[in-house]
């Protein structure tokens, strides 16, 4: 693993400003999600319905169009992912992001 | 061509294509034109299980307590499945293993194709349990009408694809007559034999399975066969791998990531390869009606299980380029996720206890924090 994407489990408990994002879901929709949870994890918390199925990365059930911003991945992804696409599912924000669920 | 098992021949992998390039020769792994292959195979080996593993002395019991028509949804399924892990655990290494021509994606389908035999065992595992004599199931695999029908679709391309094979390595190019049927043999043609043949595999992992999911799991959300729905997890995480390959295949195809030729079959056969997949929705929609044919059962019938097809074929489609024809946007069935999540699915038993299992092994992991209390 990359010391780059990966996150480790020691993390500081306390969240700073810097780690929590705007997600844009639409025109509408924003909520804000933190980097110490993947992001289909943050989606859930605030009854975002999303599909799923593995929650590893490697089955691509969540794929999300990101339209805007940045994202880490926890886990490297193995499901196919076109250049446009993130998985929720392992990945966090690292900017605020504007996405369009499927 | 003719095949050879360790071509002489100094060819470089890495510029190699996936299929029809030169024969694989050293089998290496230091070096990969698609890593992900590579990935696939950790992942697939990490899954590792055996059926006998798993109880299902419990579901005697619980089979003799449904009623006819649940007992029919119950062996028909397990009886598809047994039809579709037959295919699955020769079809691709005979199919794909002459003509491939990366050392990763070799591996890659050895490995996929291992995992489905101990899918098909697995079967044999569930049935041994419910029948002192399972025999009378097996053998209604050839002869049941619904079933066969799904064979021929299923095996047809991959047939296609190993004929011509067979023809072209032991004859080369040209117009070959085989039992007074002429056969045009090329390159092309191969190629799009073989675009075809993976596109039905694709939709084979894609749909064929979750309709029988669907049915396995909706029995265990009522606490019924929960040996068989620990099985059918199992079986569902690994297929789940084995369609995300397909994926990378038909998009590796399909963006000129990797040979040409096949990115203009891909643009050329992209109808075909689309009533490829709407002839397995359709033909899971039927399967759906004959498994109700005698009577829903609780908590499932065949309209919502039909939704949960095009639901799922939805995703599918939109995966590897193709539009989403269905109407239906929310999952219909949602504790289906539940029973797909890879979190849910049981460790084996010897890997639970990680430190009696891994023997010798050293943490080699050493962190900053290990020397808090360490003074000079």
């Amino acid at each position: 693993m990359t010391s780059e994407t990966s996150i480790s489990d020691d993390q500081p408990a306390q969240m700073t400003q810097d780690d929590r994002f705007v997600i844009h879901l639409d025109e509408q929709t924003s909520l804000t999600c933190s980097k110490d949870k993947t992001l289909l994890e943050s989606l859930e918390a605030q009854q975002v319905d999303v599909h799923y199925h593995c929650r590893e990365g490697f089955c691509g059930a969540c794929r999300t169009k990101l339209l805007e911003g940045e994202v880490e991945y926890v886990t490297d992804p193995l499901a196919f992912i076109d250049d446009d696409e993130i998985l929720p599912c392992c990945c966090v924000p690292v900017s605020d992001l504007k996405i369009r669920l499927a | 061509m003719k095949y050879t098992t360790f071509n002489q021949q100094n060819s470089n992998p890495l510029a190699e294509p996936m299929f029809f390039g030169n024969p694989v020769n050293v089998a290496r792994y230091d070096q990969q034109k698609h890593q992900i292959f590579e990935k696939l195979i950790e992942k697939q080996i990490s899954f590792f299980w055996r059926p006998e593993e798993v109880d299902v002395s419990k579901d005697r019991v619980d089979f003799q307590k449904l009623s006819d028509s649940e007992k029919h949804i119950f062996i028909s399924n397990l009886k598809y499945q047994t039809l579709l892990d037959s295919v699955q655990g020769r079809s691709p290494n005979i199919a794909f293993l002459p003509i491939v021509s990366l050392p990763e994606l070799e591996t890659w389908i050895e490995t996929w194709s291992f995992f489905e035999t101990i899918h098909s065992r697995s079967y044999t595992h569930i049935l041994r349990n419910l029948f002192s004599d399972p025999s009378a199931v097996f053998e209604d695999i050839v002869l049941n009408e619904e079933i066969r029908r799904r064979a021929t679709d299923i095996s047809r391309y991959y047939d296609d694809l190993i004929f011509l094979t067979q023809l072209w390595q032991t004859q080369g190019e040209g117009m070959h007559q085989v039992d007074g049927v002429t056969y045009p043999v090329n390159l092309r043609e191969l190629k799009k034999k073989l675009y075809l043949c993976m596109n039905s595999v694709n939709a084979l992992e894609a749909i064929r399975f979750y309709v029988s999911f669907a049915c396995t799991f909706a029995f265990a959300e009522r606490e019924l066969m929960e040996g068989n729905s620990k099985i059918i997890r199992l079986i569902a995480r690994d297929e789940n791998l084995h369609l995300t390959s397909t994926q990378h295949i038909l998009n590796l195809w399909a963006r000129g990531k990797d040979d040409p030729q096949m990115q203009e079959i891909a643009e050329e056969c992209q109808d075909e390869a689309r009533a490829i997949f709407m002839n397995a929705v359709e033909q899971e929609k039927q399967w759906a009606e004959y498994l109700f044919q005698h009577g829903s059962m609780i908590g499932l019938n065949k309209d919502i299980l039909c939704q949960y097809v095009e639901f799922i074929a939805n995703h599918r489609m939109a995966a590897i380029g193709l539009d989403t024809p269905f109407e239906v946007k929310s999952n219909p069935l949602p504790w289906m996720n539940n029973y797909l999540n890879s979190d849910n699915v049981q460790v084996a038993p010897q890997e639970s206890e990680i430190s009696s299992y891994l023997v010798g092994q050293i943490d080699s992991e050493v962190s900053v924090d290990d020397f808090g209390d360490f003074d000079l």
